[in-house]
C-alpha cells in the first residue's frame, strides 16, 4: 500500500519542548513573558437542529453543558450527564464537595508538594527553589483543571484566579502565591463574593503585587486602591472618582506583610487615623483595620459590583458580548443573594441564553489543551513529567497560569485569542501529535480503535475528539482528502497498522478545525 | 534578494513604513527626557530626580532645558544626528488613569469609549486601501493583534517569523484541507486564510535569512527581538506598511531609579540598532514610540511614580525633523499642574499623528482617522515627502 504523503512536522520532542525557546530556569521564566456519540445513536430520527451561529451542526445540549462547565468533555463526564440529565449534572457540579476528588488530590500532593507550602516553609530554601515552586504551582493547577472530577469548581478557581490576577514571576511572589491559591482562591471560589474579596485584600501575594504593603499613613500608595475599584469590584465605569481612589488608599494604609512569617499584618501606627469619605459614605476616624473592611463591605454590596461580576460570569459561561437581559438577571441575583456564587451559577445555567450559546465562545489555550488532554487521558496513567509538557505547550499558546503580567487577568474574548499566530500555533501543536514522544502523552490511536476503513476512521475520530456531528460537506472533504492521498476508496478494508498510522493526522486535522476551537 | 512583489510603502514617492512601539505600563516621561531647567522638577521628585548635566549620573543635555536620562545615550546620538525628536507634555487627553482603558483609548486615538471598536492604525489602513494591497499591510510582532489594528482587513499577528508555519509548509494537501474547513462563511475564515497565505509568502521571502546590516546589534530583549523582526519583514519587501511592536514593564510604582535605567537602555539600544540596520531605508521609515499616559509629577514614598497625565513620545526617521524636544512646557508649579498633580498635556498627540499621516504616510484626509476630533496644527515634526 502506498504510504500516506502527509508532511511530518520537522521537530521531535526535544525540539517541541525547546519551542518554548526558554527552558524552565528562573531567568527563562522571567524572560518568557514573554450528545455524546455525535453521529451515532438509535431511535426515532430527531428533527434537524438549527446550526450554531458559526454555521456548524450544534453539539447536543448535554455536550454543551459539559463543555461550558469544564476544561473539556471527558468520556466519563459525558457518560455522567447522559445518565443523570443536564440539571442534575450541573447541580452536582455546583455542590462540588459531594464529588470525590481524593485520587486527584493524592496525585497533586505527590507530584507538586510545594503548591501547598506556606511562605515561611518556602523561604527556608529561598531562592534555590524558585523554579520548583513555579513548576509545582503551575503543574498542580493544570493537573486539577485537566483531571479533577470537580470540573466546574476548577473552572471557578480559574475564574477567580484570573479576576484577582497576580503575576507569579514578580519579586518574592513565588513564595506568597501558593498560599493565595490554597488559602484565598480555592476555599472561597464557591462561597460569596464578599468572602473571596475580603480574603484577597488580606492576601500577602496581593498586598505585594499591588504595592499595598508599602501603603502608609501620610505617604499613600494607591495602586491597590485603584485596581480594587477598577478591576476587583466596581469596574472602570462603576461610578467612582479620583478622590475615591485616594480615600480608599488611605483606608488601607497599614495593611502590610509580616516579614518573618509572610502573613498578613495590620500595623496601627502606619494607619491613617483620620476621617475618610468613600463613595459618599463617611468612615469615622479611629477605625483602624475596620476602615479597609468597611470599604470592602461597601464595594461588595454595590450595584456596580453586582453588574461587573455578573458581566464577567456571563462572558465566561455564555458569550464574549453576553445578552443584556442575562446580565440584568445575574446582577439581580447577585444583589438578592449577597453575591452567593452558587446562586449566580444556578441563575446562569437556568437561562435560555446559556443553553443556546453553542459555538459562541472561542476556547482559550487552557481549554484547547484541556480538551485534548481530557479526550485521551485519566489522572493516574499520565506520564510523570507532564507539567513540563503543559508548560511548553501553554508557553507557545500564551496562557501559562499566573503568567499574565498586568492585574486585569487573561482576556476572555475571542478578539484577543483568535489571531493569526494564535491559530497557527494551535495547528502546529496539533500536528505534533505525530511525533512519537508526544504521542506517548496523547495516545491518538484510541480515537480510531476498531475502525476498519477510511469512513470509519473519520467517524470514530469525530465521535472521540469532537463529540458532535460533522457537517456533511466537511465529512466529504476529509474523506476525499484521505482517498486521494492513499489512492483507495473509503470503504476498502484497512489493516490495523494503517489505521493507527492515520490517526495522528486525522486527529490533528479535526483538532485544528473550527469544531475544536469553538465551544 | 530581488523583490518579487509590488512595493506598497517604504520607497521614494511612496508612503513611509510606520513602526509603532508601545511602551506598556505608562512610561515615566519626566525621568526619561528630564526638564532639568525647571526647579520645580527637583522640588517634586526629591527621591528620584535625575541630576542636571555635569553632575554625577547627570542628564545628557539636549537643548539647555531638557536632558536625556544617562542610561540611554544612543537616543542622544540619534537626536544629534537630527533623526530623532521627542515630544514632551503630550498624550491623548482621555482622562483615564487606568492602564487598560488608557491603552485602549490611545490605540483608538480617541477620548470617548464609543470609538473603541476600531484602532487608529486600522482606520488609516482602511482609508488608504487599494486593490493592489498585499496580505502583509499590517503586522504585529506579537501573539495577539493590538487594538490599534482592530478593524483592518486581517491584520497579522506574528509572534516569531522563524516559527511561523505548520511543519513543512508550502501548499501541501493537509494545509489545503485545513483551509477548506474554514470556508468564507465561517468564523475565523479570514484569520485562517491570512495565516495560510502568510505561511506561503513567508516561506518564499524567508525574512529570517536577513542578518542585521551595518553592524547593528539588537539587544536580546522583547523590543530588540521585535524590531529585529520588523527589520527583516521590511527587507523582505512583502508590502508591509505598519508594524506594531510592544515593550512591557514600564509601570514603575516603586524603586524607579533602579528599574527605569534598564528599560531606557533597552529602548535606546533597540532603536539605535534598528536605525543602523535599516541604513538608507530609514529615509522612508518612521518610528513612533508612545505610551498610555505619563506619570505623577511628584514621586511617591516608594521612590516610584503613580499614574498621571502628560507624558513623552518619540519619533525616529529620515523624514522626522529631529534634534528637538517639541511641544510647549507647561511648568510644574502648583498652578501649572493638571488636576493639581500631573504634568499637563500641551500637545494633543493626535495633532502629531495627523501631521505624520499627511506628510509621511500620504493619507490625504488624516482627520478622518480621528473620530470626534478635529486635528489642530502640531509643532513642525515631519518633512513632506
Amino acid at each position: 500500500m502506498k504510504a500516506i504523503k502527509v508532511k511530518i512536522p520537522p521537530f521531535d520532542r526535544r525540539r517541541f519542548l525547546a519551542l518554548s525557546g526558554q527552558g524552565l530556569g528562573y531567568s527563562a521564566l522571567v524572560a518568557s513573558l514573554p450528545g455524546c456519540g455525535g453521529s451515532g445513536g438509535g431511535g426515532a430520527p430527531a428533527p434537524t437542529p438549527a446550526p450554531t451561529p458559526a454555521g456548524l451542526p450544534p453539539a447536543s445540549a448535554e455536550v454543551l453543558a459539559v463543555q461550558r462547565t469544564s476544561f473539556g468533555a471527558s468520556q466519563g463526564a459525558l457518560a455522567e450527564v447522559q445518565a443523570v440529565g443536564i440539571d442534575a449534572f450541573l447541580e452536582q457540579q455546583i455542590d462540588y464537595t459531594t464529588i470525590d476528588d481524593s485520587v486527584v488530590e493524592a496525585e497533586v500532593a505527590a507530584r507538586f508538594p510545594l503548591a501547598n507550602a506556606d511562605p515561611a516553609t518556602l523561604r527556608n530554601d529561598f531562592p534555590n527553589n524558585f523554579q520548583n515552586i513555579v513548576e509545582d504551582l503551575v503543574g498542580a493547577t493544570l493537573f486539577r483543571e485537566f483531571f479533577s472530577p470537580r470540573q466546574l469548581y476548577e473552572v471557578m478557581v480559574e475564574f477567580w484566579t484570573n479576576h484577582f490576577s497576580i503575576h507569579l514571576i514578580n519579586g518574592v511572589i513565588p513564595l506568597l502565591k501558593p498560599q493565595d491559591d490554597f488559602a484565598v482562591i480555592r476555599p472561597n471560589a464557591m462561597r460569596s463574593f464578599a468572602e473571596i474579596l475580603h480574603a484577597s485584600a488580606k492576601s500577602p501575594a496581593m498586598l505585594y503585587y499591588l504595592d499595598n504593603f508599602l501603603n502608609f499613613a501620610g505617604a499613600p500608595q494607591e495602586n491597590y486602591a485603584r485596581e480594587l475599584l477598577e478591576l476587583h469590584t466596581l469596574g472602570v465605569d462603576g461610578g467612582y472618582t479620583e478622590d475615591d481612589v485616594k480615600e480608599v488608599a488611605r483606608c488601607f494604609t497599614g495593611w502590610t506583610i509580616d516579614q518573618n512569617t509572610g502573613q498578613f499584618l495590620f500595623v496601627p501606627i502606619l494607619h491613617d487615623p483620620g476621617t475618610k469619605v468613600v463613595l459618599g459614605t463617611v468612615i469615622p476616624p479611629g477605625g483602624g483595620i475596620t476602615d479597609g473592611e468597611t470599604v470592602l463591605d461597601l464595594l461588595a454590596a454595590h450595584p456596580s459590583t453586582a453588574r461587573f461580576i455578573a458581566t464577567k460570569l456571563c462572558r465566561r459561561f455564555v458569550a464574549d458580548d453576553p445578552p443584556g437581559e442575562l446580565v440584568d438577571e445575574v446582577a439581580a441575583a447577585f444583589e438578592q443573594s449577597n453575591g452567593d456564587i452558587p446562586t449566580l451559577l444556578r441563575t446562569l445555567f437556568a437561562s435560555d441564553a446559556f443553553r443556546e450559546s453553542g459555538d459562541m465562545k472561542l476556547g482559550r489555550p487552557m481549554e484547547f489543551l484541556g480538551r485534548l488532554v481530557r479526550a485521551f487521558n485519566g489522572p493516574t496513567d499520565f506520564p510523570a513529567d507532564d507539567a513540563r509538557l503543559y508548560f511548553a505547550v501553554l508557553n507557545i499558546l500564551g496562557q501559562i497560569p499566573f503568567y499574565w503580567i498586568p492585574p486585569n487577568g487573561y482576556p476572555d474574548v475571542a478578539g484577543y485569542w483568535g489571531s493569526t499566530s494564535g491559530f497557527l500555533n494551535r495547528w502546529r501543536l496539533a500536528l505534533a501529535l505525530n511525533v512519537p514522544a508526544i504521542r506517548e502523552y496523547f495516545p491518538v490511536e484510541q480515537a480510531v480503535a476498531g475502525a476498519m476503513n477510511l469512513a470509519e476512521v473519520i467517524d470514530s475520530t469525530v465521535d472521540f475528539v469532537l463529540h458532535r456531528e460533522l457537517a456533511a460537506e466537511d465529512r466529504e472533504l476529509v474523506l476525499t482528502w484521505l482517498e486521494d492521498e492513499l489512492g483507495i476508496d473509503r470503504d476498502v478494508p484497512l489493516d490495523a497498522a494503517t489505521v493507527d498510522a492515520l490517526a495522528p493526522f486525522v486527529v490533528a486535522l479535526f483538532v485544528s478545525s473550527p469544531y475544536f476551537q469553538l465551544r | 534578494m530581488a523583490s518579487t512583489g509590488t512595493l506598497a510603502a517604504g520607497a521614494a514617492g511612496l508612503p513611509d513604513i510606520l513602526v509603532c512601539v508601545f511602551q506598556r505600563g505608562a512610561a515615566d516621561g519626566m525621568n526619561s527626557i528630564v526638564p532639568y531647567g525647571d526647579d520645580d522638577y527637583y522640588n517634586l521628585r526629591t527621591r528620584i530626580a535625575v541630576p542636571p548635566p555635569g553632575q554625577v549620573d547627570g542628564a545628557l543635555d539636549l537643548d539647555g532645558f531638557f536632558g536625556l536620562h544617562p542610561a540611554a545615550p544612543e537616543i542622544k546620538t540619534l537626536y544629534d544626528m537630527g533623526r530623532l525628536a521627542a515630544i514632551h507634555a503630550t498624550g491623548v487627553p482621555h482622562g483615564s488613569r487606568s492602564h487598560f482603558d488608557a491603552q485602549a483609548l490611545v490605540e483608538a486615538a480617541a477620548t470617548d469609549k464609543q470609538f473603541l471598536d476600531t484602532g487608529w492604525l486600522a482606520r488609516h489602513l482602511v482609508a488608504t486601501a487599494s486593490p493592489d494591497d498585499r496580505p502583509f499591510r499590517a503586522v504585529a510582532i506579537s501573539g495577539a493583534v493590538p487594538l490599534s489594528l482592530l478593524g483592518a482587513a486581517d491584520p497579522l499577528a506574528i509572534d516569531s517569523i522563524e516559527q511561523f508555519g505548520i511543519g513543512d509548509a508550502g501548499g501541501g494537501s493537509y494545509e489545503d484541507t485545513l483551509q477548506a474547513l474554514y470556508p468564507d462563511d465561517r468564523p475565523y475564515a479570514g484569520v485562517a486564510q491570512a495565516a495560510l497565505t502568510a505561511i506561503e509568502e513567508l516561506a518564499i521571502a524567508d525574512p529570517s535569512q536577513y542578518s542585521p546590516d551595518n553592524g547593528a546589534n539588537y539587544p536580546a530583549s522583547q523590543l530588540g527581538g521585535g524590531l529585529l523582526q520588523a527589520g527583516q519583514l521590511i527587507k523582505s519587501d512583502l508590502g508591509v506598511e505598519v508594524i506594531c511592536v510592544d515593550v512591557g514593564n514600564w509601570d514603575h510604582h516603586e524603586n524607579l531609579p533602579a528599574v527605569l535605567p534598564g528599560s531606557l537602555a533597552d529602548l535606546a539600544a533597540a532603536l539605535n540598532a534598528f536605525h543602523t540596520d535599516m541604513g538608507n531605508r530609514m529615509e522612508h521609515i518612521t518610528v513612533l514610540v508612545q505610551t498610555e499616559f505619563g506619570r505623577r509629577a511628584a514621586d511617591n514614598v516608594s521612590s516610584g511614580t503613580d499614574h498621571g497625565t502628560g507624558g513623552c513620545a518619540y519619533l525616529l526617521g529620515g523624514g522626522v525633523i529631529g534634534a528637538q524636544v517639541a511641544g510647549s512646557w507647561p511648568g510644574l508649579g502648583p498652578g501649572d499642574l493638571f488636576a493639581g498633580e500631573d504634568l499637563a498635556i500641551t500637545t494633543d498627540l493626535r495633532d502629531v499623528l495627523a501631521q505624520m499621516l499627511q506628510r509621511r504616510l500620504m493619507n490625504p484626509d488624516p482627520a478622518a482617522v480621528f473620530p470626534g476630533y478635529a486635528p489642530q496644527p502640531a509643532p513642525e515634526l515631519f518633512l513632506a515627502k
